[in-house]
């Protein structure tokens, strides 16, 4: 008996991924204005921090290989399936290795994000659009060239902290999934309310005024480009433990800095309730392709898996030609809650 | 001592990609869109030879100026549809980046259809596209080197006869330095720019027509050297055409002869790091000398070269 239906499973599980990745592009790209086009990079670092350390640390902790060896095709699945078995039946020790790896991953995802700014702070639009994605291509390449860290094109198996909890491992991970990526939901926003998110906010409007008022532009993009990393560093490293497995050549361009772009453009760039929207408007409607493929498939001379790319692509255009806002175009931002606000003028009116 | 095929080789995959580069180049000049579209433009130029070649016959050489007129369609239709109006609504750079990438996304969708299109209805091995075969060769150097080479050099008298010595090439340099400034004097910047993606596109599928005949194509081949095209354009300056080609011949060349260098002397592990090298070359030009070759003053270094060697003129 399953507690959720897979399909849903699948929305939800794509949904607090590409959430979570989403958002902190929208620090970048939607409040900082930076043209981020190497989301990817911050993302498979995450992904690299889940394949090769939580694995090594338990291959320490019990006497297994922990060198290059741990990463060949040849022991890794014997290693991570016996470290497995001893997951299961230890949910504190799970539990620690998850939570650890994530701060380890955030942590070299900020590390990622600082170097990323060097060249961020000096050069502009075109020209730090195509270093930020070369960036991410190489670094994409040498992990899937360079077995000794994730094992190369055969990739890693990934311990998995969810084992514990039995049967239902993938609804129960789905959901601490959800959660997580909620919670994100909830750090970003109040993040880019803060006196640092407006200031991001009137650096993409205007760096002469940002200047003027005493913000040091450097250090602005610096900070967003470390958060927005160490963001999506927690993203990869999510998606690697609820897979299971680690492998480079999942890391592409297209699914993770094409697809969270279109994303944020389509939900509101500078909105985290409309990035959150286009997340959701997006993942369904590729769900709703993946399951009505076969349907499909007899009508056309083609695998109906490629409509995906043309809706993708399709949606950027239309957004960018009719719709530049998003479907929850952004808001000013009260830093007081409004209905405070409110009630102050009720009071004031009174008097 | 390096083979001399594999230097031929270079240089044909170094002319494709100073074709692709100079594509680049131009539309970014003259509209200031940076084309992330080049490489499904690329990947069609490729795909348009390799069928009319299997499907009609002959050699994918037949085929280089429907490459071009395809692809140069392909373009126009996408400054008509999107960029044209996007740029009349003063969009952004990051916009009209943005969009080219929708474009690029759908490009590629319409590809792998393609693809499946052949594989099912004509049968054909299309996920992986060899044309090496149909290749002539002279003196045992694969035909493609030489014929790279002549287009690349005509390419250049032609455009700069066309840029120079025409009515409309002169348009376009104006439009290029200053739009609101050529529109007053009675010069329709939209053409121009109708212009430079028809070029531009056009370039880019000759330069897959080329390329066809030297890498093994399939339907991401476009992305996969995007790198190299970018990096191509970065090292050549991004606002000149000449620098373009020039920066895509050297990076052809060092991508192509570096690795294999490389290989020779560390072993055959490090042939996989090949897109490692675009992104070196053009870290170094963006770190040293950021407007590229096409920035550097030839006529200068050429006077103090010549005054050097005793020859000075006054």
């Amino acid at each position: 008996m399953e507690l959720i239906p897979p399909v849903l499973l699948y929305v939800l599980v794509d949904f607090s991924i590409y959430l979570i990745i989403t958002l902190s592009l929208n620090i970048e790209a939607g409040y900082a204005g930076l043209p981020q086009f190497g989301r990817v990079l911050a993302v498979i670092t995450g992904a690299l921090v889940a394949g090769a350390i939580p694995g090594r640390m338990l291959a320490i902790l019990y006497g297994y290989p922990y060198g290059a060896e741990y990463a060949s095709y040849e022991f890794n699945f014997k290693i991570v399936n016996e470290l497995n078995i001893l997951l299961e039946k230890n949910p504190i020790l799970s539990a620690g290795i998850f939570i650890l790896t994530l701060i380890i991953a955030m942590v070299f995802g900020a590390a990622v994000g600082y170097l990323t700014s060097r060249p961020a702070i000096r050069l502009k639009e075109a020209y730090l659009g195509i270093t930020l994605l070369a960036m991410g291509d190489v670094v994409m390449l040498i992990s899937l060239y360079y077995s000794p860290i994730i094992g190369g094109t055969t990739g890693v198996m990934v311990p998995d902290p969810f084992r514990w909890t039995g049967p239902q491992r993938f609804a129960a991970a789905t959901l601490i999934l959800l959660g997580l990526s909620l919670l994100i939901l909830a750090v970003v926003e109040r993040l880019t309310k803060s006196p640092f998110g407006r200031a991001l906010r009137a650096m993409r409007d205007s760096e002469i005024a940002v200047t003027v008022y005493g913000r040091d532009v450097a250090k602005l993009r610096t900070y967003a480009l470390i958060a927005g990393a160490a963001i999506a560093a927690l993203g990869g490293a999510l998606y690697s433990f609820y897979t299971g497995s680690c492998i480079a050549s999942t890391y592409t361009r297209v699914t993770w800095t094409f697809w969270p772009w279109a994303f944020m453009m389509l939900g509101g760039t500078g909105n985290n309730i409309g990035v959150t929207l286009g997340v959701l408007v997006f993942v369904v409607v590729k769900t709703l392709i993946v399951t009505y493929r076969s349907a499909l498939a007899p009508y056309v001379p083609f695998d109906p898996v490629w409509l995906e790319y043309t809706f993708v692509g399709m949606a950027i255009i239309i957004i960018a030609m009719f719709r530049p806002q998003g479907l929850i175009p952004e808001k000013p931002v009260f830093t007081i809650p409004r209905k405070k606000i409110e009630k102050f003028i009720a009071v004031f009116e009174k008097t | 001592m390096l083979p001399p095929v594999a230097v031929a080789k270079a240089v044909a995959y170094a002319d494709s990609l100073a074709l692709m580069a100079a594509g680049i180049t131009l539309i970014y000049m003259c509209t200031r869109t940076f084309n992330f579209a080049h490489a499904s433009f690329v990947t069609w130029g490729l795909y348009i030879a390799y069928a009319m070649t299997a499907l009609v016959g002959g050699t994918p050489y037949y085929y280089l100026p429907l490459s071009f007129l395809f692809v140069g369609g392909l373009g126009l239709a996408v400054y008509l549809l999107v960029i044209g109006p996007l740029m009349r609504r003063g969009a952004s750079p990051t916009t009209l980046m943005m969009s080219t990438l929708g474009v690029d996304l759908v490009l590629l969708s319409t590809i792998q259809m393609f693809t499946d299109f052949l594989t099912r209805t004509y049968k054909l091995y299309a996920r992986r596209v060899v044309l090496e075969v149909y290749d002539f060769s002279i003196f045992g150097l694969p035909g493609i080197t030489f014929i790279s080479l002549i287009i690349v050099v005509a390419l250049i008298a032609v455009l700069h006869w066309f840029m120079v010595k025409t009515k409309f090439g002169t348009a376009m340099r104006a439009t290029i330095e200053n739009p609101d400034l050529s529109s007053i004097l009675g010069i329709n910047p939209n053409v121009v720019y109708m212009a430079s993606w028809f070029i531009g596109g056009g370039l880019a599928g000759l330069g897959g027509g080329i390329a066809s005949l030297v890498i093994t194509g399939d339907p991401t081949v476009g992305s996969r050297i995007v790198v190299s095209m970018f990096a191509s354009s970065i090292v050549g300056g991004l606002y000149s055409i000449y620098g373009s080609v020039l920066g895509g011949l050297l990076v052809g060349l060092t991508e192509y002869l570096g690795i294999m260098v490389l290989s020779m002397q560390l072993g055959g592990w490090i042939l996989t790091y090949r897109p490692v090298i675009p992104l070196i070359s053009m870290a170094v030009t963006l770190l040293i000398y950021p407007r590229g070759l096409g920035g550097i003053n030839w006529g200068k270094i050429l006077l103090k070269v010549r005054s050097l060697g005793g020859k000075s003129w006054s």
